[in-house]
């Protein structure tokens, strides 16, 4: 069933499941609340009405509930918003369920509290209108949640646990936001922390006031929306509250919450049909959709949805397509093979690639596979080279990946210095990429495929290696002279050379400086070679 | 007991023919009745121990006596006593006459000179001359020569010396520090071998079969040429004789399966592409539609280029029409993310993250009708760990087609699953990737592995599409193949595909 709300069950303890959500643009499947309204809908169980939610064109009666937004706020978290809720007495599991819920939209939707904070409050302690505004973080005090003692909004920063974890979002703004009632005791610094008194939600409330302050109105009012249809699921009674805000928003400058400000979503059936390939009628379609918690009409072949209130993830027509396929089931639609004939190909490099790699095994070499990030200390400094052109990750996890790898060779060196126990002669390559700067192209850098090999023996030298090449060379049918290397400090100097196929260099090799092979801890003579062959098979 | 003779070796063979029941059979006696080294000797022993026709009955110390360099150059010039009574044929002589023409130390004429006038066949005359008394050297010298000429075919058992020999053997050898004594005394124990009753079976049968131990052991070149083998027999081998390991050139098992994987690819109509390491926020997510703010393109999931922090540009018109789909919809029938794109965060590089991003790059040069996949090597901001590699290869691709859909989609999945993971059962759950719309994943049931997640799939957003210049549905998928490439393997841990140690690479099967 689980599929349905795009979800796995990750496992459970006795009564208590462990479910795994993957769709990140719905967030009202957040709570054991959210999933159980989808999977009653996809069981036909009747649908809860929602009726709470003012609109642009009707708005509910506030009964003189009001936050006021104050100019003071704008600079530094613009938007808050509030409803309130009464009639239910919640209970231990209730509490779990608003304080997940709640965690859960702040934490993801709302980027950990940076777009989205919300918080509850006991609504029966506070004096209308509250007011949200900004104020001096040094000169406000109150009693944080769970501290016994008035802080200064300065001090939650850097002494709350959640000052430490959540200032940073405000602390670099002149003034601090800042609910309180209208006898000024205080409700919360948002998106910090709770007041010890209201602030305090306990088992046995049952009259409760939820605000949200933030960056992103629309989220907010989804999140919102979200929230009291989880408590109305819960069996509160949602109170209007209007908002009044000091300028006007996309939505007006005074707003009941919750609101509906969703917009209705239609699609033809004839993109129902291209899309699941299945002709179904206007009625099937509004049937899945119904399965989905979807209120929808089919007219003039166009299905014509309402967003639920708690949802705001219809972005494009296709959107509802996927509602409708979920709500049809998958397994109805019967699979088919795609009719168009078209030719299967490899790349030109893959190509050449296993060209190269059936040369390199047929001269007894072992091909090995390595990864291509590394540190500085195996690209750079155990090679004996300074670096300079090879790409470095600006956030690496550990200095043990901070660098894609510039050449084969150091992969090839690792492999010796953890391969002295396997029987010599060691013949090893790979056919792989390698990157490094490169000014000419529009990403200052450049990918390229490459061989490298490796050979490493108590007898091993630059002979040895040259036959290699040459012998490589003759079976790819290009001609080359080798050039004299300067410079190259990863070889011995005067014992190694630069490949080149007309005036192109296309590779270098020769015996791996002692230098270089006691950096990497190896004992035995080692040549190296490596081979760009995208360059090769430019060349003519 | 099973008598199997055709593996003996010559050198069984040869030992069995000679001996016979309840006769004692020595190492010397082998060494020299039959001509083997002593090594040879004790290797025909230690076998035909092991396959049970000999048993060791007893075991005593032996004295050998072994010739010396000193005592070889003593058989070829003859011993000094022998030269001294030689050259005194001709007349007396003083001794320094006899140093000088023998070209003999005096050290060594006095104690030759001693040996001869002790015996009585030489003295001094009155001229102080050594003269001789006699026309024959004493048997005692005698002896001693000859024992130097048959110490020349080996070692001369103690057991095998007249009572005269022994005798003489005694003043010319030495256990300790023999390079001035002809013969150097070793001690040894002598072990005696019997034929059990199955080796007079074996023996039995090496006659009834007619085995000599001389058949043709190594086909040489001399025998080919001379036609020799033409009258001989060819030596059976033993067939369950211990290889030598050899090394050989070979392909990375990880390599080739990823190589089946494209050539199945291949066969299925696919057209590979591939791409650089190094992307552009633009590509590895603004073009898949996954919004600026998208919590997988944290710092914490994506490695960033240090520098150059950002490309040159963004081709266009793709880069203004992903902007405005991101901002608006602009022509998609999208209403968009609704926030105002970053166009220097756009121009962001990064590590390509994922290989769909080849998928979206494939786009605006794609043909109508297409298929293409790419094995993408892919890096993420992840803990090194069993399942987690700092990089790895990602198998995605897409197909184009005017007629393409949900179902063909669903088609192309089971093909997968059949041809590629060979599947049993395949099984669809909708699924939720950013960039596809609607969103499949394929689950199938390995006849090893059982129920896993082969992939994921869907329907390229119309918000992907049409930015990039494409009006026809495009299939996209990705396959988790690693899952498979270590059962492949016999493995189970992902940073084992692409280790760098070079014998568990060599060893390494691969099914």
């Amino acid at each position: 069933m689980l599929p349905v709300a795009k979800a796995e069950l990750d496992g459970h303890e006795g009564d208590l499941l462990k479910i795994e959500l993957n769709d990140t643009n719905r967030p009202d499947l957040w709570s054991a609340a959210g999933v159980a309204r989808l999977l009653k809908a996809y069981w036909g169980v009747e649908a809860p009405v929602y009726d709470f939610c003012s609109t642009e064109e009707e708005t509910f009666d506030n009964e003189g509930r009001e936050l006021h937004v104050h100019s003071s706020v704008s600079s530094v978290r613009p938007y808050g918003i509030a409803f309130a809720a009464k009639g239910h007495t919640i209970d231990e599991q209730d509490l779990e369920a608003l304080i997940q819920s709640q965690e859960k939209l702040c934490s993801n939707f709302g980027r950990k509290r940076k777009t989205i904070a919300m918080g509850i409050y006991r609504s029966s302690l506070i004096k209308y209108p509250v007011h949200y505004r900004g104020v001096d973080p040094d000169t406000t005090s109150f009693v944080p949640l769970g501290m016994s003692e008035k802080l200064t909004l300065r001090e939650i920063c850097s002494q709350h646990p959640k000052g430490k974890e959540y200032g940073p979002i405000v602390a670099d703004s002149p003034v601090f936001p800042y609910i309180t009632d209208d006898n000024g005791e205080t409700l919360s610094f948002p998106p910090v922390i709770n007041s010890a008194r209201i602030g305090a939600v306990e088992i046995g409330d049952d009259e409760l006031f939820l605000e949200l302050s933030g960056t992103d109105l629309p989220d907010m009012l989804l999140a919102a929306s979200i929230m009291a249809c989880d408590m109305s699921d819960l069996g509160f009674d949602i109170l209007p509250v209007k908002v009044i805000f000091p300028e006007e928003t996309e939505f007006g400058k005074e707003l009941t919450v919750p609101y509906y400000f969703q917009e209705p979503i239609s699609c033809s059936l004839a993109l129902v049909h291209k899309t699941l390939g299945e002709k179904m009628t206007g009625e099937e379609a509004v049937a899945s959709l119904k399965r989905m918690g979807i209120y929808a009409f089919c007219s003039d072949e166009t299905i014509y949805a309402t967003v639920p209130e708690f949802r705001n993830d219809f972005l494009h027509p296709a959107d509802l397509v996927e509602d409708i396929m979920i709500g049809y089931g998958l397994g109805n639609f019967e699979p088919e093979m795609p009719q168009d004939f078209t030719v299967g190909r490899l790349t030109a490099a893959e190509e050449m690639g296993r060209k190269v790699k059936d040369i390199m095994v047929g001269l007894g070499f072992q091909e090995m596979v390595y990864n291509y990030l590394g540190s500085r200390r195996e690209y750079a400094t155990n090679m004996e080279v300074d670096g300079k052109q090879y790409i470095t990750i600006a956030n690496p996890m550990s200095e043990n990946y901070e660098m894609v790898r510039p050449s084969i060779i150091p992969s090839m060196m690792e492999s010796e210095s953890v391969s002295g126990h396997a029987p010599f002669p060691h013949k090893i390559f790979e056919v792989g990429k390698v990157a490094f700067l490169d000014d000419t192209d529009n990403s200052g850098t450049t990918t390229r495929n490459n061989l490298g090999f490796l050979s490493s023996d108590s007898v091993m030298g630059f002979n040895e290696v040259s036959s290699l090449v040459n012998t490589l060379m003759y079976f790819l049918g290009k001609g080359f002279s080798l050039a004299s290397l300067d410079g190259d400090t990863r070889f011995i100097e005067g014992r190694c050379a630069a490949v080149m196929v007309g005036e192109t260099k296309v590779g270098v090799f020769g015996e791996i400086h002692p230098k270089v092979l006691e950096n990497w801890g190896c004992g035995m003579p080692t040549v190296a070679c490596e081979i760009d062959l995208d360059l090769v098979m430019a060349t003519k | 007991m099973d008598i199997d003779v055709k593996n003996l070796h010559p050198l069984e063979v040869r030992l069995l023919r000679h001996v016979s029941l309840g006769q004692n059979i020595t190492g010397n006696g082998i060494v020299e009745e039959l001509g083997y080294k002593v090594g040879q000797c004790n290797q025909a022993f230690s076998w035909l121990s092991a396959k049970g026709y000999l048993i060791e009955t007893s075991r005593t110390k032996g004295v050998f006596y072994e010739l010396t360099d000193f005592g070889r150059e003593q058989q070829a010039k003859g011993t000094p006593a022998q030269r001294i009574f030689g050259l005194l044929a001709n007349g007396p002589k003083s001794l320094p006459e006899i140093a000088q023409e023998l070209n003999l130390e005096k050290s060594e004429i006095g104690s030759a000179f001693g040996q001869l006038s002790k015996s009585d066949v030489v003295c001094m005359n009155e001229e102080n001359k050594a003269t001789r008394k006699n026309d024959f050297l004493p048997l005692e010298l005698e002896v001693a020569a000859s024992l130097l000429t048959k110490g020349l075919d080996g070692e001369i058992a103690e057991s095998s010396l007249s009572a005269d020999e022994k005798q003489a053997m005694q003043k010319i050898s030495k256990k300790r520090g023999a390079a001035n004594s002809p013969f150097k005394l070793i001690e040894r124990e002598e072990l005696v071998f019997q034929l059990t009753g199955d080796g007079e079976l074996a023996r039995k049968a090496i006659f009834e079969k007619n085995i000599t131990g001389e058949e043709l052991g190594s086909v040489t070149t001399d025998m080919l040429s001379s036609g020799s083998w033409k009258t001989g027999a060819f030596r059976p081998y033993a067939l369950n004789a211990p290889t030598s390991r050899l090394i050989p050139g070979r392909h990375n098992p990880y390599g080739n399966y990823l190589q089946w994987v494209k050539d199945k690819l291949c066969a299925l109509g696919f057209e590979e592409f591939d791409g650089p390491l190094v992307e552009n926020e633009f590509w590895n997510g603004d073009a898949l539609f996954m919004p600026q703010f998208h919590s997988a393109r944290d710092i914490h999931d994506v490695y960033y280029v240090k520098e150059p922090q950002h490309c040159k540009r963004i081709e266009e018109p793709w880069l203004s029409q992903v902007a405005q789909t991101h901002e608006n919809g602009w022509k998609t029938g999208s209403r968009g993310w609704r926030y105002s794109f970053d166009h220097e965060f756009t121009r962001r590089q990064v590590l390509r993250s994922q290989g769909t991003v080849l998928s979206a790059k494939q786009l605006p040069h794609a043909k109508v009708p297409g298929k293409y996949f790419g094995v993408a090597r892919c890096f993420r901001y992840d803990q090194v760990d069993a399942t987690h590699g700092a990089d790895f290869y990602q198998t995605e691709g897409i197909v184009l087609g005017d007629e393409v859909n949900l179902k063909t989609l669903l088609g192309l999945l089971k093909m997968f699953a059949e041809e590629i993971a060979g599947a049993e059962e395949v099984k669809y759950v909708p699924g939720y990737f950013p960039f596809t719309e609607p969103s499949i994943e394929v689950h199938i049931k390995h006849p090893v592995l059982g129920w896993f997640e082969l992939g994921g799939s869907g329907i390229f957003r119309p918000e992907v599409t049409k930015a990039l210049g494409i009006d026809v549905p495009v299939l996209a998928w990705g396959l988790g193949i690693d899952r498979m490439a270590l059962m492949h393997l016999g493995l189970n841990d992902l940073r084992e595909l692409f280790t760098p140690n070079i014998e568990s690479v060599r060893t390494r099967r691969g099914n």
